[in-house]
Order: C-alpha cells, then structure tokens, then sequence
C-alpha cells in the first residue's frame, strides 16, 4: 500500500521509498526514514496530502504520495 | 561574570590554524552564521540580535539575498559580524540558496571563514532541526544551539529539558523567545563563551556518530584527506570523508574543494564499494525491504549504491536524533489533534482549500489597489500641491518662474519624484500583506493548494501571489517575487509578471473600447484581460521548455508550520525593509527616465517656433521622435505619430498614455473615460487615416501591443533590483517582440475580416 492511498485520520509505518536518489534522500532527510509513523491529516483537491511525521506538518503532492510504501499500524 | 574569561586569545598564543585569519577581517572582530529549517524564528532572531545594524542584500556573486549584521560582543575590541543565512532543512543542497548555505559552512579556507555557528533549533521540531545541527557539527565549527517555539511545545503538551538537550548535544543550548527578545542576553553570553576559545587549538569537537561500519569507513578517508591536502584542510575532512562516501546529488561540491575531491575519487570508491558491501551484509534498514519494493519501483539500479549508504547515513543520524528527543523530551499520553491540524482540515480540504484560496488572492488584490488608492492620491495632492507650490513660489521670488530651470524643477524632477511617490502606498500595503499571509502560516497552504496549476508553468504554488498582485500594479508583484526561495523562480515570474494587465494599462483599454466599440466596450476590455491570462500561460510553457528545461522539476514536499497570529512588530519591520529596497533601487530610474522625457517636450525641432520649454509637442524633439519610430508600426495599422508618441510615454508610465494622446490632439483631457467627446473624434480619424479605413483592427492592434510591451519604467526598475540588467534587457526584448508581432497579427488577421 502506498501513502497516497490511505484514508485522513489514520496513521501509518514507512516502510520504503519509491523514486531516484536525490529525491529520496530529502524525503528521508525530512524525516520520512523506513519506520517512522506517519500521520495522514488530511487530503487536497488534486489528490495532495497533509501528512504528520514527527513533529512536523508536511505537504505532499499525489507523486511524493504515491512514492511512500506503508503498512498499517493496529 | 568577569570580563577577562571571555577574552579572545591573547596574541601570545594565536590559533592553531589561520593564526591571524580573524583580525584581517576589515575591523570584525569575528563571523558568526545563523543557520536553520525555514520557520523557526531565525531571521526573527537575527533582527532581535542585530536590532537596525544590518544589510539585506544579493551574496557576492550570487542571486541569493542574505541579510547581514553586526553585534557587539563583550571583551572585544570590535563588533562582530552576524550572516543570516537562508533557511535549508539539509547541508546536502538542492537549490542555490541552500548551496550557499553549504559553501558557508564548509568553506574554511579564506580569511573569511566563520567562528562560529548559531543553530536555531524549533524545540516544536526537534528531531528535524536537529538533523540539520548534526550536519552543521560535522562542518566542524563550534556551534551554539538557539531553541526556539518553546511556547508552541509548550501548547502541544510537550516538556524539554533543555540543560540535558545540551548535555547530550555537546554544545551550549540557550532557549530564546526572539519575538519577545527574551533569553537574548544569555545567549550573547554563550556566543561571547564560544567565540573567544573558537580560536584556541582545537579540542575534539561534539560530532554524530554514524555507526561502527560507516565511521570506520570514514576513518580511513580522514586519513587520505589529510594526507592529500597536506595540514592545509580548507574544509573539515569529516565534512569532505561523507560527502565521497554519501556522494553529492547534482549541485556539485564547493569550489574550493572541487580538485581535491576529485583526487580522492578513487580511494572514495573502494571506501564505498567496500561499506555498500557490509551495509549490505548487515541488512538493516531500508536493504532489508528492498526487495519488496523491487517489484514496485523502476529505480535505476545504478545509483542505487549511493541511495543506500545516503540512505544509512540519514537513518544513522535519525537514530542519534530520536535516542536524544527521547531522553530530553516528554510527550503527554493520548495526544490530541492541534487547533492548526483541525483549521487544516478546512483550509487544505479537498471541497475547501480552493475558493478559500481564491478569495485570499482576491483579498489580497483589492486591498493592494483599493487600500492604495487614497494614500497615493493624498501623496499626489501633496506633492502637486504644497511642494509644487513652494517651488514655485521660490522660483518667483528669484524671477526665474519662466526659465528652464523652473521646468527642470517642476515637471522633470518633482514630477518623477512624484510619480515615484505614488508606488509607494502600492508597495506597503502590498508588503504589509505579504507579510501578515507569511507570518500566520497561510502562505504555505495557499502554495500547496495552488501548487497543481502552477506546476504546469514549472513554478511553485507561492508564486500565484505576485501573479495576481501584478493585475494591480506589475511594481510590488515584481518585488513580490521575493517570496520564493529559489532564484530560477523569481528569475521566471519576474519575466511573467509585466504581461499582466495591471490598473493603469485599464484606463487606455477602457477610453478606447468606449471610443471604438461603443456598447460592446464591456466585452472588449474583458478580451483584454483574458488575452492577459493566456498570455501567462503560454509564454510561461514557452520559457519553461526553452530557457528553464533544464530546471529540475521537484516533488512538492511543503512544510506546514503552525497557524499563529502575526506580530506587527515582524509585519512592520518586513515591510520597512522591503519598501526601502524598493525606493533604493527604482527611484533613480524612475526620476531620470522621466526627467527625459520632459527634456524631450522642451526642446524644440529644428526650424520651429517657440524656445526651449515653449514649443508644442508636435514641434518638440519628443515628437520627432514619434514620427521616427512610427513607421515600425506600419504592418499593424497605426503608423500615426499620435499613437506611437502615446506608447513612448507609456513606456514611462502606463497613467500618461490618456493625457499623452489629449496633449497631441490638444484636445481636453477626458474626466470621464466613456465620453471622449472631441479626443474621441480625432482618435478615430487617425485610427482610420493610418490603417487605410480598418480602423477596428488597428485599434485591437494598438491594444494589444499596450497590453504586451514593457508595463512602464518602474517595473523595469523593479525588475532589475529582482533579476539584474541582463535579465531585465531580455525581458524588454521579449515583450517588445511579442507584442509587435502580436499586433501585426491581430491587425494583418483583422482586416482581412472586415
């Protein structure tokens, strides 16, 4: 499952990024690293995310949302 | 606290490296950077630090604006110098800004090289922020710790220790509340602590550690990079050991460091042949779900040595980072969702974000010409008035009303200066409002929600903003474009923004539609604007598949900070600042251009009645010019003295293109634009004497051309303090050209229809 595909409210695990070096690498600079819970808030219009990780407040088009593989956590 | 145990080394025993480095420094008796992610308060704490000693401006060499300052630090001769350098989430830089930010840092070489590093650090943040202070260690300068936002983790239930904080950190942590100017004094102190033995021999420095198997690898870099460079180590070989063995992505290293980078190339390579491989081994993180993922991605597998040690360096140091915000950090149980996520929920909704978005911009493009409008007209009274009138009254009084001086005076200088005057209530309030949508945190939303329809261009979501302040007024949106962080951007809205119909370019749409369509006038002037936006677009596909294809098209990854109430204090200093950029850069421009422009009306054509300042302007040099230029408008209908004298000014200015045409026919100046009266008569006999009896076509022309060419002097002014001369040539180059060509195409289509 993909982070693009999962529902506001619920929060998730990361368990890899899809994508080219460089990209991935700010994604887990900002704190996307395998493993971290990932708190979906709520979702744009054009299929954009807004995404708690950390501490933090996080934008995310529907690409970068899509990129983000993540199971769920019971 | 005695003053002698902050005293810089005494120059019995000078620093280990560079000894005297810091005292060639013109007079600054250290250089101190502030560093940190965007929106922790760091350039509010630069301002609190600093107060009115500084300097915005480009860095040398650079589009990146850096704001420096100076502080007086207690036992030091001289002050020191303050760089507040732009806000970067990583020392691996993906724009030029953070690129800077990098070659700051790491740059140790020059005698320009800093003492000392201030990391702000958002306590409502920690872990992020404190990946960036593990990088900053790594560059190997001292660093003093700034924790601010204490009151927004505070609000989030969260209690930090910020004494353990610096305990684990290795490094002095001081919590401030910049916008209170609170813990300022304490912090100086820990800078006065850290400065004054920065110079001393070094002791070891606090680093992150990444791990047996990656610091032994770089273990054995250090070694070669000290062997290569010979003790001389411009820059931190720990810095330079994980640069080769985490490989750079794209913007390449710091000059300084270029050769030997490459020189170390080889043994960098088996370094990372050599850790992929026990990584590999050892298949922990990201390796061990790699293959799962293998299905779902198409990565080139052939950077994907280098993903995965970047990929272990970054979780390595997330490790550090989470082991310390568990220790210093104590989170309620049961959390529960923040009054910033639930107004999210609203503002970035799917059904929501939209309109709301929408009547912002609208908001945003009212208040910058209504709220304007009284201030400039009172500033326009003024000026016209009492100054006008004491010129006057003093020209009289030394019996030279009527000389050329008095026209120098009264409608070269004074008038530019006047018209200068008249941006200003424009550039405030645009500023103002700037500002407030900065600081309260709905400049990242409105980014993000318009980000989908700006990608088209190749632009962010932020710079919607200065595309619609710019059907206002194209000067504050070419300001504006300071919004974005990254100079590609600003480069390419600058050049968007003049073909934007702006307010001034509506008067000359409006008495002209009226003159020549008569009821259809409404339908003609909402062409006009439409004819705008597709102007944007298209120039905007064209410019971004010819000079900017190359521009790395970035995934959206936007930070949200938290909603909170904007400080006048931040707002108004914003503003002062950026308006007094404005006025420092455009004024000249502006008072010359129209300085030359009166020159031109006084001065008369040979063989022609009347004196200096005495002849009308069809005599003038200005209309001899006119007639010059005319005939390059032959092919789209309006080869007419009249109109080309009326674009001339309306290069100046788009306000004086209707008193323009009223002075040529020496007819009364309209007071109302909809009944033309006798100017409209002699419009449209010109219109139809040049065009050959199309004069529809030719005037659609001649508004096209208006709509398209260079907005006015200002904007070009404002242009080049954005973009530069070079820039700013091209973009007149580019309008001048669209616009010609557009004409002739409306006329040439146009009159094969009538």
């Amino acid at each position: 499952m993909v982070l693009r595909d999962c529902r506001p409210g619920s929060h998730v695990r990361l368990s890899g990024l899809i994508g080219s070096h460089p990209q991935r690498r700010r994604l887990l600079e900002l704190g996307f690293i395998p493993g971290a819970v990932i708190q979906v808030i709520g979702r744009g219009a054009v299929g954009g995310l807004v995404v708690g990780v950390d501490d933090a407040r996080l934008a995310l088009d529907a690409r970068t949302g899509g990129s983000m593989v993540v199971e769920p956590i019971e | 606290m005695a003053v002698g145990t902050r005293r810089r080394p005494a120059p019995c025993c000078p620093p280990a490296e560079a000894p005297t480095a810091w005292r060639d420094r013109t007079g600054l008796s250290a250089r101190i950077a502030l560093v940190g992610n965007p929106n922790v308060g760091k350039s509010t704490l630069f301002n609190a630090l600093t107060g009115a000693q500084q300097h915005v401006g480009n860095w040398p060499g650079k589009t990146v604006h850096v704001a420096t300052g100076t502080l007086q630090l207690a036992g030091a001769a001289t002050p020191a110098q303050l760089i507040d350098l732009p806000g970067t989430y990583s020392l691996v830089p993906r724009s030029p800004d953070e690129a800077l930010v990098r070659d700051v840092l790491v740059d140790r070489s020059g005698s320009d090289r800093l003492d000392l590093v201030i990391v702000v650090v958002d306590a409502a943040n920690l872990a992020r922020n404190l990946y960036l202070l593990a990088q900053v260690l790594d560059t190997g300068i001292p660093v003093v710790a700034a924790l601010t936002m204490l009151d927004v983790a505070a609000t989030r239930g969260l209690d930090l220790d910020a004494g353990r904080l610096g305990e684990l950190l290795g490094v002095p942590v001081v919590p401030v509340r910049p916008r209170a100017r609170g813990g300022l004094p304490k912090l100086t102190d820990a800078i006065e602590r850290a400065v004054a033995t920065s110079g001393r021999p070094r002791r070891a420095l606090p680093i992150a550690p990444l791990g047996a198997d990656i610091e032994q690898a770089l273990g054995k870099l250090i070694d070669r990079i000290t062997e290569r460079s010979a003790g001389l180590q411009p820059v931190s070989p720990r810095w330079m050991a994980l640069e080769l063995v985490a490989a750079d992505d794209g913007v390449g290293p710091p000059e300084a460091v270029a050769d030997l980078m490459l020189q170390l190339r080889p043994d960098a390579d088996r370094v990372r042949a050599d850790l992929a491989g026990r990584l590999a081994a050892s298949a922990d993180g990201l390796l061990a779900g790699a293959a799962e993922l293998d299905d779902l991605a198409d990565t080139d597998r052939a950077d994907d040595l280098d993903g995965d040690i970047a990929t272990a360096v970054a979780e390595r140091r997330y490790e550090w980072v989470h082991h310390i915000v568990a220790a210093v950090v104590h989170r309620p149980a049961g959390q529960r969702p923040t009054v910033s996520d639930r107004v999210d929920q609203v503002l970035t909704s799917r059904w929501l974000g939209v309109p709301i978005f929408l009547a912002v911009m609208w908001g945003v493009f009212v208040a910058t010409t209504r709220l304007a409008t009284p201030l400039q007209h009172g500033l326009a009274a003024v000026v016209d008035g009492p100054v006008s009138g004491s010129v006057r009254y003093l020209l009289e009084r030394v019996h030279s009303d009527q000389s050329w001086l008095a026209g120098l005076l009264l409608d070269g200088l004074i008038n530019g200066v006047g018209q200068l005057l008249t941006f200003v209530p424009l550039m405030v309030v645009m500023f103002a409002l700037l500002a407030v949508l900065e600081d309260s945190g709905y400049m990242a939303r409105g980014a993000f929600v318009a980000d989908r329809f700006l990608r088209l261009l190749g632009l962010p979501g932020r710079a919607f903003l200065p595309l619609i302040v710019g059907f206002g007024c194209n000067v504050p949106a070419i300001a504006g474009t300071r919004i974005l962080s990254d100079a590609r951007h600003r480069l390419m809205t600058s050049l968007l923004v003049p073909f934007v119909t702006c307010s001034a370019r509506l008067t000359v749409y409006v008495l002209l539609a009226n003159v020549f369509f008569g009821a259809h006038a409404g339908t003609v002037v909402f062409g006009m604007y439409v004819l705008s936006i597709a102007l944007v677009v298209l120039i905007g596909l064209a410019l971004r598949h010819s000079i900017f294809r190359h521009h790395p098209r970035e995934p959206l990854v936007l930070e949200l900070p938290p909603y909170r109430m904007p400080t006048p204090s931040v707002v108004g200093r914003q503003t002062w600042q950026r308006t007094k950029g404005f006025l420092r850069t455009a004024s000249g421009i502006i008072v010359v251009t129209v300085t030359a422009v009166w020159l031109l009306m006084s001065i008369p054509l040979a063989g022609a009645t009347g004196g200096f300042g005495h002849v009308d302007v069809e005599h003038s040099q200005y209309g001899g010019v006119s007639r010059v230029v005319s005939p390059v408008f032959a092919p789209a209908g309006f080869d007419d003295w009249h109109a080309t004298g009326a674009l001339v000014t309306g290069f100046v200015a788009k306000e004086a293109v209707v008193s323009t045409f009223a002075q040529t026919y020496r007819a009364q100046q309209p007071g109302d634009l909809h009944r033309a009266g006798d100017l409209g008569t002699q419009l449209r006999a010109s219109f139809d004497r040049a065009s050959g009896g199309h004069a529809v076509p030719a005037v659609l022309a001649f508004m096209v051309f208006l709509l398209a060419y260079t907005p006015c002097m200002a904007t070009v002014a404002a242009q080049r303090a954005e973009i530069g001369g070079r820039w700013t040539a091209f973009g007149i180059g580019m309008q001048l050209t669209v616009a010609w060509v557009l004409a002739v195409v409306v006329f040439q289509v146009g009159r094969l229809l009538t």
